[in-house]
């Protein structure tokens, strides 16, 4: 035997032994085309996805992914393209169901290809900025089958028709057209919108453009309207039932702009169906329809809001510039208040409450209401009216409703001071005459005006109330203090009113007969002996009085009259007849209001206690009057009296403005003090507008009064001209 | 003197004898307003003068001739004498310019204050020197400035005393005089809307203003300003020159 030599034994590594063969490549490759293939024609069961994952991922791993990729891109064209061909060999309706059909085949077959692929997906692609497979597919299928010349007119063609069926009533299947839409979608918004959104928008803009214009030949306004909106909801309908939720508001502005924006105009002004008819006859749906299709247009509600506050000013302006609609007062102004509940009501119901609508509704009824001077006359002949007996047995609610809706219309006034005045006489000769229907309401209204207007507005009015309640603790004192020495006399009541707070009368002569005057001397002698240095004047065309009169066969009656009228009738206790000479010189009244008094005494129906020769209406100096023995009425007391507040006589109208006036000059002179002493220095326009401002809650100055009262100014060293800027005027301290 | 043409030579004269200088300062006036006279006047009373030497006694003695002899003032006989003596017309627009000077309160009347004071203010001590001063009182109603005084004076001297504005038919008086010197021609139109719409004493303010209007705004009325806070009669006189067609708008 020989000697044994140590050997190192190494174990070597097992190496695979990797042949790169290029054949290796290309084999491996026609495996997985072959793949494809049998993917697209639906035999991909008898795939195993193991081994084509393999495959791929070796193919990747030894650097052969862009022969898998380029492979991938040719392999999967080439089915397209036949795909194509097979939609575009459909006929007619088969052609989108084809196409749908292919589509979803296409996108199960990528879904699979993807996943066998999914390593260079996820390797090879992101590091060559490749596009991936999922979105390789969808730009394939575009590029292959969507934009494939004949498909692309014809797919745009067939949906388009499809969608104008639809217009036209037809049903349509609504699954499919989901179905061909999302896969315009999900081959992205160009081709969504380049391939059916905008030729979409074109066509049906002309589609409605067509529409409008036949409707608008043969619908009235609201039929119109009605169309108008029913279009409108079936292309919402129609977007969430198979379009891109974001071409909502796109295909809306084309019916918008179509089928409103174009016509709105012609449509607000259609005669006998208009706006304006629409208001007048309370079409709330047909208003509040309008107002929703209006509002999605940028000047439609500005085209509505316009119209109405021309049409409510001419109204407005007619009602207070008809003379027969001015003839009753009270009848004016409810039917003042009528029209703005009108038009509160339609604005609620049909303008969803819009508050430029009510504003332009408020300013509409300030600029027709101040278009007639008298109308602070008629807003107070109104209250009075309400206060006097309008407000009867009304709930304590009701007749706040009442008062604030009166506050709205005083609101609206711009010579407020004239308001006043009126107010104020009417007040007086409620509180006189007692017949206020309730002392809470009138209150009630003088606080509103006070919160209103400030305190001075209302100061002279409390005065009067305080006024009538010191009267009658007076008279329980002269009762009490005189007692037993006036029990034979008349009963009298006397009303004290400070001068002040009472609106002014002047005073006129009068002669009392001498019961009455003895009794009343017995009251002055008792008021003067409580209150110094006051000076007491009877206001005998103020006062009223009771006298039970007995006629021919013995009837009675108590005749309720003024105090003129009870001096006249005293007369003729102590004659059967008299001339109106006569009268005149025995009660000395002045003679428009004797005359006055005689007529309510002689030639009013159902109320002449007097007779009178000749029986003419007018009272002549000749006239002769006779107490009337076969004077009858069915009621035991007659009311002959008028000391009820009524429309001015147009010489008591002038009057009273221009006390207005007179009262307006002191107030214009204390604002320009008032605003020169603060400003020192400021020209004239400055001053005009300011003064203006200042009043503006009170009425509107003149500027040619404001000029005059300025000038006054200057005259009595309160301010002087700029030397230099005659425009200028300077304050003097 | 000698060297002067003979034009100057007038000029020099008269100025003394006007103003009452010496050669001297008349030379001086004359040649720094280029040889006008109405300019040497002005440069000569705005200067600062040594008071011209009035003889107290003379003014006294005039006084004296005036003055009425119940009350220690000039009333309307003695100012009738005055006009006499001055060979002038009592309505002579001149009058209202010697008032001024004398800053007398009221019209037909000067106190003795009023009427030495002025008669020495302007350096005239005797009825020579008084007549031979009466052009150069008209000339200074050509003066824009001068007459501006005087027309605002006049209010004052022509409303009663005690009263605060000028009657009517006085200031229509006063505005006739007044316009004839610095024409307006709307003064009869004024005059005629005054009587037949107002009839009503004058303010202060309306007449100070109407002087302002007549000099600022065209008789066309084409420049006028609606908003030219005029007093209240000046912006009707304007509608009523436009209601009656006077002024065509």
């Amino acid at each position: 035997m020989s000697s044994q030599k140590k050997r190192n034994f190494q174990i070597e590594a097992f190496k695979h032994r990797v042949v790169v063969d290029p054949k290796y490549a290309d084999k491996t490759w026609k495996i997985l085309e072959h793949a494809i293939h049998e993917i697209y024609n639906h035999n991909a069961s008898g795939l195993s996805f193991e081994e084509l994952y393999r495959n791929a991922y070796n193919m990747v791993l030894h650097k052969f992914g862009e022969k898998l990729y380029s492979g991938l891109v040719s392999t999967m064209t080439q089915h397209l393209k036949a795909i194509a061909l097979s939609v575009d060999a459909s006929q007619g309706p088969l052609f989108l169901e084809e196409l749908n059909r292919k589509w979803m085949e296409h996108n199960k077959a990528l879904q699979m290809i993807r996943d066998i692929l999914m390593y260079m997906d996820r390797t090879f692609i992101p590091s060559t900025h490749k596009t991936p497979v999922h979105e390789l597919g969808l730009n394939l299928w575009r590029d292959n089958i969507i934009h494939s010349p004949n498909i692309q007119t014809r797919l745009k063609d067939t949906l388009l028709e499809i969608v104008q069926k639809e217009r036209g009533g037809e049903v349509i299947n609504k699954g499919l057209m989901r179905n061909i839409v999302k896969m315009l979608m999900d081959l992205g918004p160009a081709v969504y919108q380049n391939d059916f959104e905008k030729p979409f928008l074109d066509v049906s803009a002309n589609f409605y453009r067509g529409e409008s214009q036949q409707f608008i030949e043969c619908c009235d306004c609201g039929d119109y309207l009605k169309k108008a909106e029913k279009r409108l909801n079936e292309e919402i309908e129609r977007v969430s039932h198979y379009l891109d939720a974001k071409s909502e508001v796109k295909i809306t502005n084309v019916v918008e702009k179509e089928m409103i924006e174009s016509q709105m105009t012609r449509l607000v002004h259609m005669e006998n169906s208009g706006l304006v008819n629409m208001i007048v006859d309370d079409k709330y749906d047909d208003l509040s329809r309008m107002y929703n299709l209006f509002r999605r247009v940028p000047t439609g509600l500005m085209l509505i809001r316009d119209v109405m506050t021309s049409h409510i000013r001419e109204t407005g302006k007619q009602l207070v510039t008809d003379p027969e609609k001015l003839k009753d007062p009270v009848d004016f102004v409810q039917r003042l208040l009528d029209e703005k509940d009108k038009h509160d009501k339609i604005i609620n119901l049909a303008f969803n409450n819009d508050k430029t609508f009510q504003n332009a509704l408020n300013s509409s009824f300030e600029y027709f209401i101040n278009l007639n001077p008298r109308s602070p006359e008629f807003i107070s002949l109104f209250v009075d009216d309400k206060l006097r007996k309008g407000l009867k047995g009304v709930s304590e609610e009701d007749v706040e409703i009442v008062l604030d809706k009166v506050m709205m219309l005083f609101r609206y006034l711009q010579e407020k001071d004239v308001f006043e005045k009126y107010y104020k006489q009417h007040l007086a000769k409620r509180l006189l005459s007692g017949k206020s229907v309730s002392e809470d309401a009138e209150r009630s209204l003088i606080l509103k005006l006070k919160t209103e207007c400030g305190y001075q507005f209302t100061s002279k009015l409390e005065g009067m109330f305080t006024d009538m309640k010191t009267s009658q603790d007076t008279m329980q004192g002269f009762y009490e203090a005189m007692g037993p020495a006036l029990t034979d006399g008349p009963t009298l009541t006397v009303h004290v009113l400070t001068t002040g707070s009472w609106p002014t009368q002047s005073t006129t002569t009068c002669n009392l007969p001498p019961e009455i005057l003895t009794v009343c001397d017995k009251f002055r002698t008792y008021y003067l002996g409580t209150h110094n240095g006051r000076r007491l004047t009877w206001q005998t065309n103020m006062g009223s009085a009771d006298i039970k009169a007995t006629f021919a066969r013995g009837q009675k009656h108590e005749l309720n009259v003024s105090t003129y009228q009870m001096c006249v009738l005293m007369l003729f206790n102590n004659a059967d007849r008299l001339n109106y000479k006569e009268i005149e010189q025995a009660v000395e009244i002045p003679a428009v209001e004797l005359k006055r008094c005689l007529q309510s005494l002689a030639c009013a129906k159902g109320k002449n206690v007097l007779r009178k020769e000749p029986m003419s209406k007018d009272i002549g100096e000749d006239d002769e009057f006779y107490f009337n023995e076969k004077f009858s009425s069915k009621f035991y007391k007659v009311k002959i009296g008028t000391v009820v507040a009524q429309k001015e006589s147009e010489p008591e109208k002038q009057e009273t403005r221009q006390r207005v006036e007179e009262d307006r000059k002191p107030q214009i002179e204390a604002a320009i003090v008032r605003i020169m002493k603060a400003r020192r220095v400021l020209d004239h326009n400055n001053i005009v507008a300011e003064v203006t401002k200042q009043l503006q809650s009170r009425f509107l100055p003149n500027p040619v009064v404001i000029k005059k009262r300025i000038e006054s100014l200057i005259e009595r060293e309160f301010l002087e001209r700029d030397r230099e800027d005659r425009k200028l005027y300077r304050y003097l301290a | 003197m000698n060297k002067l043409g003979r034009g100057h030579r007038d000029k020099v004269q008269q100025f003394m004898t006007i103003t009452g200088a010496s050669e001297k300062v008349a030379l001086q006036a004359l040649k720094a307003s280029d040889w006008h006279l109405d300019g040497a006047f002005d440069v000569f009373y705005s200067q600062p003068h040594p008071k011209t030497f009035t003889d107290t006694r003379h003014l006294e003695e005039l006084y004296n001739r005036y003055k009425d002899p119940y009350a220690d003032m000039i009333m309307a006989d003695g100012i009738s004498t005055l006009c006499n003596d001055l060979q002038v017309d009592p309505q002579d627009i001149v009058m209202l310019v010697v008032s001024w000077h004398m800053k007398a309160a009221t019209m037909c009347e000067f106190s003795k204050q009023e009427f030495v004071g002025g008669l020495q203010s302007l350096g005239i001590d005797s009825l020579e020197k008084f007549r031979e001063r009466i052009p150069f009182m008209r000339s200074e109603l050509k003066d824009d400035q001068k007459f501006k005084e005087i027309y605002n004076f006049a209010f004052g001297w022509a409303k009663e005393k005690g009263q605060k504005s000028l009657a009517l038919d006085t200031a229509i008086g006063m505005w006739q005089l007044l316009f004839e010197e610095k024409e307006w021609p709307l003064v009869d139109h004024w005059c005629q809307f005054l009587q037949a719409r107002h009839n009503k004493a004058i303010s202060r303010d309306t007449w100070s203003q109407l002087l302002e209007f007549a000099r600022s705004v065209e008789p066309t009325l084409a420049n006028y300003d609606a908003e030219g806070a005029w007093p209240y009669l000046i912006d009707e006189f304007v509608e009523y020159l436009i209601e009656n067609g006077i002024i065509v708008k």
